[in-house]
């Protein structure tokens, strides 16, 4: 559901079978198995890698839409989860647009529940796969400890900012938050960071790793930060922010000029490619795990 | 942005009564100026230069964080050299321009341009407040730290209130993100559908009255809302006594100050009997509970300081009927003679606290000005006390002319300002006896 409560062994296990998966060592773990992709909010990335994970693991796959299915017809998220339980479902991986949706499909189901992103709550998979690109880019998960990262951008709004503080945080990371007070929750102090005020600010203070989260432009400009101009000036990563030993990651998808100056995007410091790449590998096997398993797996 | 490098002549003003409450200076006393600042404090100081001041008082010089100089789209009400005369010749050495001109000071090119104009023009130091909100609209945000970048001291969008609270919470964080302090207008549209105080004169005027909760409901949002982001928020004309307590009560739990006006401190609603449209002003003129509640929080510093709302206007927007007049008043030249005349000599205040509510306290608010002491900037005003005066349209060095005192006699004229060492307003000239 969360990551705030997994230990650093834990996080060791799951991208260790990752790279087993990754490796080619993980032979159809999840044959004979049912896994129901339940997509209650639109996902291009996140579902394409959960699906293409659990197919090539061998495993059924039933996709549900908010479209294609009785959601629109107005049954609630519970009597979803409790029909596509009875149909036998060993896995149930969900997206909701609000909070804690996964936690409460997980009360009415036997089936482990996988939590792909529940509004502005928590994305776990988009953690451990950015941990694992991470892994893979410094030479092994024991590299991260000590390390620099700043989470730059719309923290308030952000699943991902509220994953990836804890799931770095229990890596041994050095975590800061680089935003505008209008895009910080009033609470700012809640994970006792520093927060700075731009991207100079936090390469000055020697971070090694820009987290650049997506800022929902149309909605934001404005009322929260007043131009992409003034936006990009203070929170985006140009190449003059390039340096040796620094990585940029982004969640995606990108705005390209908001975020990130476009030719940076995939510039030798830009682990985004290698992020999306880590996702299947990373969904492999927290569904091997999540399913394999006779109790429900946190992830 | 200081307009100032000041003067590298050196100049001793001799026998001047010193007073600077944030000095803890009253006495008979000579100061030395050189390279723009104040050097020596003492007795019996000469120099090449000097300035007989014998029988003067010597204040720091006024600070006023809120005048409009209508530059740009309005020179021909003023422009920021009659502004900086009319500052000038009330003692003022420093001034924060509004935005609310044509076109708005939204965008850091319409600023930069700005501050550009007043490096060469103003003699007192001007200082601008960029919009807080595009348009002053109250909807988007404006550029504020690219502002800042360009030059903008703070920002506001006086004239009008922002009606929307989640809007105005959200330029709060913004405006702290950006360092910078937020200037509030409070007033809230839906209930100021007037054009004066709703009370006992509007009853009998059957002119529409604006109720005080127009004020009073707004600045308490807006307080609530400085004490929750933690904003440096700056209430400006509180013209109300419940307004101002509520600023007293918030004093402790938020980053706030506050300011009244001259004319909010010595005019009353009464006025308005004669339904001339020189009376329309905004926040409107109030009864005599609200200027007694007002002066009573000047003089126990539940409002910090004194700000004139200097807002000249062309005689055609002021020779009309209440209901169509424009708003406002010319402030600068007459603020500190009225509120002399009708405060400290009126035994309502002491002049301790008027000079500390004129330049200590606004000084300290903008930010190194205000203080007579060695080091600080020799921003000066020099002041004879006991000059009878009348206020008339040949001796306003403004360019327009509603001044709500026209034809009063005042007690107190400002006969010499000196901004970074430098004399810009110099009434009685050769009789200074400035002698090279």
């Amino acid at each position: 559901m969360s990551l705030e409560n997994v230990t650093r062994e834990e996080l060791q296990e799951i991208l260790d079978l990752a790279g087993d998966s990754a490796g080619g060592r993980l032979e159809q773990p999840l044959e004979g198995k049912t896994i129901c992709l339940a997509f209650f909010e639109p996902s291009t990335r996140t579902s394409a890698s959960f699906e293409l994970a659990a197919r090539r693991a061998g495993a059924d796959v039933v996709s549900l839409s908010r479209e294609g299915s009785s959601i629109v017809k107005g049954e609630s998220l519970v009597d979803t989860v409790v029909t596509l339980s009875n149909l036998g479902m060993d896995a149930l991986v969900i997206r909701h647009k609000a909070a804690g949706a996964a936690s409460l499909a997980a009360r009415y189901t036997e089936a482990a529940v996988i939590n792909a992103g529940d509004g502005c709550g928590q994305h776990p998979t988009q953690a451990l796969l950015d941990l694992y690109a991470l892994s893979e880019a410094l030479g092994g998960f024991d590299e991260l400890a000590g390390r620099k990262a700043a989470i730059v951008g719309d923290i308030l709004h952000s699943r991902v900012a509220r994953s990836v503080i804890p799931a770095f945080h229990t890596a041994g990371m050095e975590v800061a938050l680089v935003a505008p007070d209008t895009l910080l929750p009033q609470e700012s102090g809640a994970w006792n960071l520093s927060v700075m005020d731009s991207v100079d600010a936090a390469l000055e203070w020697g971070a090694e790793i820009l987290y650049l989260l997506r800022l929902q432009k149309e909605r934001m400009t404005g009322a929260r930060v007043p131009s992409v101009g003034e936006y990009a000036r203070y929170y985006g990563v140009n190449r003059s922010h390039l340096r040796p030993g620094l990585l940029i990651m982004h969640p995606g998808p990108v705005n390209r000029g908001v975020e990130i100056v476009g030719d940076v995007v995939l510039d030798g410091s830009s682990l985004i490619p290698n992020q999306v790449a880590a996702g299947l590998a990373v969904r492999t096997a927290v569904l091997a795990l999540a399913a394999g398993a006779t109790q429900k797996v946190a992830a | 942005m200081s307009t100032r490098s000041g003067s590298t002549e050196e100049l001793v003003v001799r026998g001047a009564r010193v007073l600077d409450p944030c000095s803890e200076l009253d006495a008979l006393l000579d100061v030395r100026l050189s390279g723009g600042r104040v050097a020596e404090i003492g007795e019996c100081l000469r120099g090449v230069r000097e300035l007989d001041a014998d029988g003067l008082h010597l204040f720091p010089g006024f600070v006023d964080v809120h005048a409009h100089w209508r530059t740009p789209g309005r020179e021909d009400e003023e422009d920021i050299e009659s502004g900086s005369a009319a500052a000038a010749a009330g003692g003022f050495t420093g001034v924060v321009m509004m935005p609310n001109t044509d076109p708005v000071i939204d965008r850091p090119a319409v600023l930069g341009g700005l501050v550009r104009r007043i490096e060469r023009e103003s003699g007192v130091r001007a200082y601008v407040a960029a919009a807080l909100h595009e348009g002053l609209k109250g909807e988007r945000l404006t550029e504020m730290r690219l502002l800042k970048e360009a030059g903008a001291f703070c920002v506001s969008d006086d004239g009008l209130g922002t009606q929307n609270a989640g809007v105005l919470r959200n330029a709060m964080l913004y405006a702290k993100t950006a360092g910078l302090p937020v200037i509030l207008h409070c007033e809230d549209h839906t209930l100021a559908t007037g054009v004066i105080h709703e009370g006992i004169a509007s009853a009998l005027a059957g002119v529409p009255g604006s109720p005080a909760s127009a004020e009073d409901a707004a600045t308490a949002t807006a307080l609530i809302l400085a004490a929750e982001t933690g904003a440096r928020v700056h209430i400006t004309h509180v013209s109300t006594a419940l307004s101002a307590a509520l600023v007293g009560f918030f004093k402790r739990q938020a980053d706030v100050t506050a300011d009244t006006t001259p004319h909010h401190l010595t005019l009353t609603d009464d006025l308005i009997g004669s339904l001339e449209g020189m009376w329309r002003v905004n926040p409107p003129l109030r009864p005599e509970e609200d200027r007694a509640g007002v002066r009573e929080a000047l003089g126990n510093g539940t409002l910090d300081f004194v700000a004139t709302d200097h807002a000249p206007h062309a005689s055609e927007e002021k020779e009309l009927p209440l209901e169509e007049a424009a708003p406002g008043f010319l402030g600068h030249e007459t603020a500190f003679a009225a509120l002399y005349t009708e405060l400290v000599l009126g035994g309502k205040l002491s002049l301790r606290r008027l000079v500390e509510a004129m330049s200590c306290a606004p000084g300290r608010w903008v930010g190194g000005l205000g203080s007579i002491s060695a080091g600080a900037p020799a921003d000066l005003a020099l002041v004879d006390l006991s000059e009878e005066w009348t206020v008339s349209e040949r001796n306003l060095a403004s360019r327009s002319r509603n001044s709500p005192y026209l034809g009063k006699k005042l007690t107190g004229r400002i006969v010499g300002t000196i901004v970074g060492g430098e004399l810009v307003h110099d009434r009685i000239g050769a009789a200074f006896g400035v002698r090279a």
